[in-house]
């Protein structure tokens, strides 16, 4: 008699106790997850690898500051030239694309702290140095390098992604790039290309170097502080370094 | 009054025990609320210390550990460039260089900078070369083995930022202890002089006054008891010596009401009631241990006719005369008191008939010879007449009433004489035979 009694009352308090664990739980990520921008087809920053699978050095870290945030992230794919757009008008919370911090960008958007420093290099044949007027460099749209090249005024490609660069290069419809020191470096890896036999130079025109940030939801200011300590607590237990070796030579700075 | 208000200046001028106690246990307050101040300020250095250490000297310190890996990097790929097989490969390592030496980062690093300057102007001027000779090798390897020293150099840079925070830290750590240590020094030197000082003022002077209140019954002149630093006990201090000073004013009273009790005002000799008293005790004694005891009764002749013919006064006169002689003549263990108008009792302890007789009989004489000064240039003489009877077998009353009976026997016998009562059975006697020769 006793028995099952016992057993419907132990059942009834662990029922209690799930159902307030689950009330508990859900209390404590009443933060919706947050809505991530990425860029595809940038390797080694973000790509998709052999298996489909989304990865790269700024996926990777993505994940790193999601989890030191503690809150779950929703990775999207967004052109490179419509980033600072989507996250300005807030259909992102941030944007983990490596962006210089540009005066222009920092109209629309929050950055973070700067999580690394960039150059911008220029591949040309050895006969077209930077700026040649018989030169047509191929840049990404929405680039800081695309934006560099409008300025000064030098032809350009426009193409959507750096994947597509060495097509352009190998079509002739491209004869040099101006792309970011860490995209550069497949680059010059990939076949079609390295038997063009680009030669490379780095840009150090202040619109082409500098601090790479994290662009944020300028409706979420409370984030920049979130993510700069997430930042900090990767760069400190060593994640950052970790995927840094995983897809780059050296060390990011 | 005077003296009231002497006493209570002398009062304000002494500290109350609430405030002396409240000004110690203030001073002692503040004295810790100081140090643990000083603690408190300490150790928010010590959190922005370590603060420092986590938010700045750390992540500098990780940044020098990755300028100096990146530096054995560009050693590396020095290595490669100088090794390369395809003009390719060369490219691409000679790519990183040159990122390495332009990366602001390392520029920023003055000992990196120029090495990674030399560096790739090395190998660039190397990697135009076809061949690279046994000089260049032998350059290289000095250049190779200076970016890996450098690279050391960086990162033992980099570990020993922290260290001075670190030692910074210590340091803190080590003066809070000290000022740990002086606080808890302060609390015991605290607890020792209130200990001391609860002691001094109020434990020492509550055994004194414990003691005085003990020794207020003892008969003594004055309290001693020394002055005190505390009002409250001063006050009782006070208050004691006021209770001894009433006390023996009560006493004083107390012994005058005896004596007032016990005494006849004019003779200064016992009264009947006190002499009844004293009698008793003195018979309940001698019977008790069988001693021999005698009472006597006296009365002074013709007293009457002094009264007469000279006035009270000279009778008041008479009589104190008489009983000046009866302390000058008996004994010190001997009593006598006023037991009449000039009638007198006597008590005489340890003493037979007899010896009572001789004494009866030396007071006698020595009233039959002196004469006693009235008024100016005017005498008395007196004499007196003795009853005596032994008191060692019967009760007060009734060696009294033989003792008057001897008394009355020396009246008839024609006064001024010393008569002994027979006792109570040979009394009886002779009564009987004088009934018996009467009749």
């Amino acid at each position: 008699m006793h028995q099952p009694m016992l057993a419907l009352l132990y059942r009834l308090a662990r029922y209690g106790l799930l159902t307030a664990l689950l009330a508990g739980s859900a209390l404590a990520s009443s933060e919706k997850e947050f809505r991530v921008a990425v860029i595809g087809s940038s390797p080694p920053m973000s790509y998709i690898d052999e298996n489909g699978k989304l990865t790269g050095f700024n996926i990777e870290m993505g994940h790193a500051l999601c989890e030191a945030m503690q809150t779950r992230c929703d990775f999207q794919l967004v052109p490179l030239g419509k980033v600072v757009d989507t996250v300005a008008a807030g259909e992102m919370d941030f944007a983990v694309v490596s962006l210089l911090a540009t005066p222009e960008r920092r109209k629309k958007v929050l950055f973070s702290k700067p999580y690394y420093r960039s150059l911008s290099i220029w591949l040309g044949k050895p006969e077209l140095p930077p700026g040649s007027p018989k030169a047509t460099a191929a840049a990404v749209t929405g680039s800081a390098q695309a934006r560099y090249l409008e300025t000064v005024g030098w032809k350009m490609h426009a193409v959507a992604s750096h994947t597509e660069i060495p097509a352009a290069l190998a079509a002739g419809k491209a004869n040099a790039a101006v792309v970011p020191m860490l995209t550069a470096l497949p680059l010059l890896h990939d076949d079609s290309v390295r038997s063009l036999g680009l030669e490379s130079t780095i840009l150090s025109d202040p619109l082409l170097t500098g601090d790479v940030c994290i662009s944020i939801n300028p409706k979420r200011v409370d984030l920049v502080e979130r993510i700069n300590s997430a930042i900090d607590q990767i760069k400190r237990d060593g994640r950052f370094d970790r995927i840094n070796t995983k897809f780059l030579p050296f060390r990011l700075q | 009054m005077n003296d009231n208000a002497d006493h209570s200046s002398a009062m304000a001028s002494r500290l109350s025990a609430g405030r002396l106690f409240f000004r110690i246990t203030a001073a002692f307050t503040l004295a810790f609320a100081g140090i643990v101040l000083w603690l408190v300020v300490d150790q928010h250095a010590l959190l922005e210390s370590m603060d420092t250490l986590q938010s700045k000297t750390l992540p500098s310190s990780i940044e020098q550990q990755r300028l100096a890996r990146n530096l054995e990097v560009l050693r590396l790929e020095g290595e490669r460039v100088l090794e390369a097989r395809t003009p390719e490969s060369q490219r691409q390592s000679m790519f990183i260089v040159m990122l390495m030496a332009s990366h602001p980062s390392l520029l920023s690093n003055e000992q990196a900078r120029n090495l990674a300057i030399e560096t790739e102007l090395f190998l660039a001027r190397a990697a135009q070369n076809k061949h690279i000779d046994d000089s260049e090798r032998v350059e290289w390897s000095r250049l190779s083995q200076r970016l890996s020293l450098a690279a050391d150099d960086i990162s033992v840079n980099g570990v020993n930022l922290a260290q001075a925070d670190i030692r910074n830290m210590g340091e803190i750590v080590q003066q809070g202890r000290h000022k740990l240590h002086g606080a808890m020094l302060l609390v015991l030197v605290f607890l020792v002089f209130l200990l001391l000082l609860i002691r001094q003022l109020i434990l020492r002077p509550l055994q004194q006054i414990d003691q005085a209140l003990a020794d207020l019954k003892k008969p003594s002149r004055s309290v001693d008891l020394p002055a005190y630093a505390l009002r409250e006990l001063a006050g009782v201090r006070q208050a004691i010596v006021q209770l001894h000073g009433m006390m023996q004013e009560h006493e004083q009273a107390r012994d005058d009401l005896e004596k007032l009790a016990s005494t006849d005002a004019l003779t200064g000799l016992n009264n009947r009631r006190h002499f009844m008293l004293l009698a008793a005790a003195e018979l309940a004694r001698g019977q008790r241990y069988g001693r021999p005891i005698s009472v006597g009764l006296a009365d002074l002749d013709h007293f009457k006719q002094i009264n007469d013919l000279y006035g009270h006064e000279a009778g008041d006169m008479a009589l104190r005369a008489f009983a000046d002689l009866v302390r000058d003549t008996l004994r010190h263990s001997d009593s006598a008191a006023r037991y009449g108008g000039e009638e007198f009792a006597f008590i005489f302890p340890e003493t037979t008939p007899h010896e009572a007789i001789v004494l009866a009989e030396r007071l006698r004489s020595r009233l039959d010879a002196l004469v006693i000064p009235i008024m100016a240039g005017q005498y008395v003489r007196l004499t007196v007449s003795f009853g005596i009877a032994d008191a060692s077998t019967q009760t007060l009353e009734a060696a009294l009433r033989l003792a008057d009976d001897a008394l009355y026997q020396a009246k008839r016998n024609g006064r001024n004489a010393v008569i002994l009562a027979a006792t109570a059975t040979q009394a009886m006697l002779p009564l009987h035979d004088k009934r018996d020769s009467s009749s």
